[in-house]
């Protein structure tokens, strides 16, 4: 049987350091390319985080039917749900579940696909934890609004959601703590 | 060795030894670790062939991290040859087929340290993961986990500082040896692991990621790479670390290499002398090395 990359433990190995990485350096771009062959890197973050104990949110159907089988996570509103998979050229229209103060982890993490990372009209000014001064990122097809609401929902921390934004091949991370301004 | 070398050689463990799931987990929290950097991220540590307090919170962090081209340090104290880290270091390898070992600070990709960061500046190309008995430093002031995950919310440290200042009271200066709290980014306190005092300043704007791992009391946290870490401490009482002077005031130096900028340990002979060497054993030897090769420069 010929088992896709992305669903084999070495694969999702190297895929969570590329993890690691990019949650610890924001706005760093990791190319997952030479890890998961035709796959999208949205679906190997998937295939790499999910089981069944996590909770996922398809609001935009973006997870194709076979991919829940094997992901096994439990269907979640995006409202609750500990991971969000988002389209992002649409708008914002729910408010993902940002923890509580005791548990700050319960905070969605929001795995966002769009054009690209690294080139593109967007351009953000970066700075925060895993960051030396300043850092720049350039994004394509992410409709700002996500920012605008981010800024809302990580206004208090320790709440506040996480976002890893995917293009086809490529992940860029930006956690709660990351202080964002659009240029 | 490849994992699927590794699988189809009959080995009945999975590369790691944990389970994907058990290493899903841990991947989760130590995700969300990082994006809140301080927070102790609670998980389901799994029993590990060795008892907990051994290391296991450090093991299971390693075990979902590495992959078959890890180079891998394990060190005990500063040492990369006392008892638990040539154990950990062997179940490790037995465990992890493929990955590499060494002793050196400068060729390893991941370090897995008790009560230790090593001398050698840490580069961003690493990862260190430090072993944690007691992850919250607020568990001498308050007994209820409850009360104090609030407080850690609310970054309520009031009692933690009156702490403090009971010892400056009663000692004239603040009696913490190790594990030191350090304030993470400005909010959470964190317990740093018993290192010395020494290495406190090394988690400040680090190039590396700092991982920290409970097994017993199932917590994972971390220090994210250039991150603010300070040593709780008062205005007029600043933070120090230890000096390591003798009674005429001179810096002591190592009796092995002869740094004076490291941190040492202290040794007792059977005649009551005492004698100071690097607590960092990779270190001790570079210094050495150096000497060495300055001494065949100059014959």
């Amino acid at each position: 049987m010929n088992i896709e990359s992305i669903w084999q433990a070495a694969v999702q190995q190297q895929v969570f350091r590329e993890l690691v990485e990019t949650f610890s350096r924001p706005g760093v771009v990791r190319d997952l390319t030479q890890w998961i062959g035709n796959a999208t890197a949205h679906r190997a973050v998937l295939a790499t985080l999910m089981d069944g104990e996590a909770t996922l949110a398809d609001p935009h159907g973006s997870i194709a039917a076979p991919d829940w089988r094997l992901l096994q996570a439990q269907r979640g509103a995006p409202e609750t749900a500990r991971y969000v998979a988002i389209d992002g050229s649409r708008t914002p229209d729910f408010r993902p579940a940002l923890g509580r103060l005791e548990s700050p982890e319960f905070g969605a993490t929001l795995l966002i696909e769009i054009i690209a990372i690294g080139s593109g009209l967007l351009s953000l000014d970066l700075a925060g934890p895993g960051i030396d001064g300043q850092r720049e990122l350039r994004l394509e097809g992410l409709h700002t609004d996500w920012l605008l609401h981010r800024a809302d929902w990580v206004s208090g921390f320790p709440l506040g959601v996480d976002l890893l934004l995917c293009d086809a091949t490529c992940i860029v991370a930006l956690p709660r703590t990351t202080r964002i301004a659009i240029s | 060795m490849n994992v699927t070398a590794h699988t189809t050689a009959g080995n009945a463990y999975t590369f790691g030894f944990l389970d994907e799931y058990a290493k899903k987990e841990v991947r989760r929290a130590v995700l969300k670790a990082i994006a809140i950097p301080g927070y102790q991220v609670p998980y389901a540590s799994r029993e590990m062939p060795m008892g907990r307090g051994f290391g296991t919170g450090g093991l299971q962090l390693t075990l979902s991290l590495i992959g078959p081209d890890e180079v891998i340090k394990v060190i005990d104290q500063g040492s990369d040859d006392s008892v638990n880290a040539v154990n950990l270091r062997q179940f490790i390898e037995m465990m992890c087929p493929g990955v590499s070992t060494t002793t050196k600070t400068a060729e390893c990709t991941l370090i897995q340290s008790r009560h230790r960061i090593p001398e050698r500046p840490l580069t961003a190309a690493q990862i260190i993961v430090l072993q944690v008995p007691y992850p919250d430093p607020l568990v001498v002031v308050e007994p209820s986990e409850d009360k104090r995950k609030t407080m850690h919310g609310e970054a309520d440290y009031s009692r933690l500082l009156v702490k403090l200042y009971e010892d400056l009271v009663t000692f004239d200066e603040i009696t913490l040896s190790h594990r030191y709290p350090t304030r993470i980014n400005g909010h959470y306190i964190i317990d740093p692991s018993p290192i010395p005092r020494w290495d406190v300043p090394k988690l400040n704007d680090s190039a590396a990621l700092i991982l920290l791992g409970a097994g017993r009391e199932k917590k994972i946290y971390a220090v994210p790479p250039h991150t603010q870490a300070t040593p709780l401490a008062f205005n007029d009482v600043p933070f120090r670390v230890e000096d390591f002077r003798d009674a005429a005031g001179r810096r002591r130096a190592c009796a092995r290499c002869g740094c004076m900028n490291s941190f040492l340990d202290e040794f007792v002979s059977d005649s009551g002398d005492k004698t100071y060497q690097c607590s960092d054993s990779d270190w001790c030897d570079e210094q050495l090395l150096q000497i060495e090769r300055l001494r065949r420069k100059s014959a």
